[in-house]
């Protein structure tokens, strides 16, 4: 590879007007897309049916783990003082900042189910004691839950949530802070402190991704236990992260402010990242699947047959989808990104949006498949079956309108890269 | 090697062979050598060797030089095939292990398992997968570089301890198509070079 110094045009650095028009328009799109949302929320709530909130959820969290990703990159690039990476530092500076947007549009579910857990429409059924097992059992009679309600009761759920966002919007805020500080007074004590933010910020925010993960998509088969679920949820969201990332400055670098500054060393490196997650994700999450396939304990592995068959034995539609994960979100992108040369340009973009799409499908494996009491089989449940519902796209695209608008306000407001950042040289010239 | 082990002679030069009788079959000459005083002369020449076509050269440098393997115009190192043939070669060796086992030379019933199934031996596949792509990496390379190799003739230049420490040299080798001792001595001394030596073998 040539040595290619780094050659910024100065006045994409120094000017920092983002695209108004399309600031507006995602905000548009947002609104649009969680009002309409929104209406098949309420219709939801009106006629006791769950799909509506976790199609709310789905579509939540879809960008939520994107950006616990980010989150999580952003701090181990800091701790790891990491130099080729501060020009894409501060786009993750950037996107975080919908952060509190998106903990704004998580309240719903956490308020309706705080106020009225009797509420048929809540998907975690342990809220109310008198919601049926199936086996026809009462949540309150059922010692499964009497021996978990220390943990998992409506009151220190709520306030758990509540904690998350508070330890996520403000780790992303002090980031933000120390970085866009050092930016006016070129004082590098605030690169130390971030550093040092994030050495303690990585523990808490990996504490708080897997209690969430635990609380709000494992309770809803409170039955079931497996201590791998917060590391799956982990590698998913640096998955998403990562390829968020790259998406993010393939668009900057070939039609915003990123052209002539990120080059092919940093996109190599970001691709490498997303092999290396790729590869951690079918780890953990065949791990977790290898252990309870062989230990062959139905308190656990009721949690796969659900997603594998029907009560007598045929697939059913989540066999599909499970299948879609192992080979498409996992073997086709682990084989693609072996190759160096897909890792440059347009090939490295084909196979980030390829993970964001199979990223959705992951979402809907760990949320959606439930045991609905039925009275139809002798199991004395039926699963609910993969049908995407409007609730789940229109609550997608609204998040996504509003993180893109919170993206496009936040980059206004300070310079595209950190030209004050002791590393930024270092980052501007890198090279293999 | 012999002074040495008696520990009569530490000086270096002995080691190095710096004042070495010419060898009586020496009289072959294996290639010129150009020594360069930075790396900015030594990338270009680099680049002009490059591009005047030569094949069989080499460049040697106590540090690596960034970007000058893209200089040089060498390809890509085939070393990830060797390991990506080690891993797919390791993950069916574990794959048909199992298999065999399970199937024909011992069938028993596990944990009521199938005999077989690729799930159950599939941590075997995996560690089989690992082994052989890091012995097709560590192989790969040896083959690649055509390793061991205890001694080359560019070590018996005066200089050569001097790579260690603040030489460059560009050895042209007399097999290349390209190369002639008159011309390829004037081209070389067209490149910015400190001195241009001729090598025998």
């Amino acid at each position: 590879m040539s040595v290619d110094t780094a050659n910024p045009p100065m006045e994409a650095v120094a000017s920092t007007g983002g695209n108004k028009d399309l600031a507006t328009r995602a905000l548009i799109v947002g609104l649009v897309g969680l009002g309409i949302a929104l209406i098949g929320l309420m219709q939801g709530w009106r006629a006791g049916d769950s799909r509506p909130m976790l199609g709310w959820m789905i579509g939540v969290s879809y960008w939520l783990t994107m950006g616990i990703g980010m989150l999580f990159l952003l701090m181990i690039l800091y701790v790891f003082d990491a130099g080729w990476s501060v020009i894409v530092r501060r786009q993750l500076e950037h996107a975080l900042s919908g952060f509190k947007w998106v903990g704004l549009i998580f309240l719903p579910l956490i308020a309706l189910s705080f106020f009225y857990p009797q509420n048929d429409a809540v998907p975690w059924i342990w809220m109310d004691p008198a919601n049926i097992t199936p086996g026809g059992e009462p949540v309150g009679g059922d010692i499964l839950h009497q021996k978990k309600s220390g943990f998992l009761n409506v009151g220190f759920f709520t306030f758990r949530t509540i904690f998350y966002f508070a330890v996520w919007i403000g780790l992303a805020g002090i980031l933000r802070r120390c970085s866009f500080t050092m930016e006016k007074d070129g004082d590098p004590k605030w690169a130390r402190l971030a550093h040092n933010v994030s050495a303690v910020g990585i523990y808490l925010c990996a504490l708080c991704a897997t209690f969430a993960a635990v609380d709000w998509f494992k309770s809803l088969e409170y039955h079931w236990f497996s201590t791998m679920y917060g590391v799956w949820f982990f590698a998913e969201s640096m998955r998403a992260g990562l390829a968020g990332t790259m998406v993010l400055c393939w668009i900057l670098a070939t039609r915003g402010y990123l052209k002539g500054i990120y080059n092919r060393y940093h996109s190599y490196l970001l691709a490498c990242l997303m092999l290396a997650f790729t590869v951690f994700w079918a780890y953990i999450s065949f791990s977790q699947y290898f252990l309870i396939y062989n230990a062959n304990i139905p308190e656990e592995t009721f949690w796969y047959n659900i997603r594998e068959m029907n009560f007598d034995g045929t697939k059913n539609s989540w066999w599909w989808v499970s299948m879609g994960l192992v080979f498409a979100h996992f073997l086709f992108p682990f084989l693609y990104l072996l190759w160096y040369h897909n890792k440059f340009d347009r090939r490295a973009l084909f196979i980030a949006v390829w993970i964001l799409v199979f990223h959705s499908l992951d979402i809907y494996w760990n949320i959606l498949p439930g045991q609905i009491p039925s009275d139809e089989n002798i199991l004395g449940f039926v699963v609910r079956p993969f049908v995407p519902h409007w609730v789940d796209f229109f609550t997608w695209l609204g998040v996504g309108g509003i993180c893109v608008w919170s993206f496009i306000l936040s980059s206004r407001k300070v310079k595209h890269i950190p030209i004050r950042d002791p590393r930024i040289v270092e980052s501007l010239n890198a090279h293999e | 090697m012999r002074a040495l082990h008696m520990g009569t002679i530490t000086n270096r030069n002995v080691l190095f062979n710096f004042e070495r009788p010419p060898n009586r079959n020496m009289s072959k000459t294996y290639g010129l050598i150009a020594t360069f005083g930075n790396t900015h002369s030594l990338y270009q020449a680099a680049e002009e060797i490059c591009e005047a076509g030569f094949r069989h050269w080499d460049v040697y440098s106590p540090f690596p030089v960034h970007g000058l393997e893209g200089a040089m115009g060498l390809p890509r190192s085939k070393v990830p095939t060797f390991t990506l043939i080690g891993g797919v070669t390791g993950f069916i060796t574990g794959m048909l292990i199992a298999w065999y086992m399970g199937e024909f030379d011992f069938p028993l019933v596990v944990g009521g398992k199938p005999y077989f199934s690729p799930i159950f031996p599939f941590p075997v596949a995996y560690e089989m997968t690992i082994l052989l792509a890091s012995f097709g990496a560590f192989f790969g390379m040896f083959i690649t570089n055509r390793l061991p190799r205890h001694h080359h003739p560019v070590m018996d230049f005066k200089k050569w301890p001097g790579i260690t420490d603040d030489q460059f040299l560009i050895l042209l080798e007399a097999r290349d198509e390209k190369f002639d001792l008159d011309e390829t001595r004037k081209f070389l001394e067209t490149l910015k070079s400190l001195e241009v030596v001729e090598l025998k073998e």
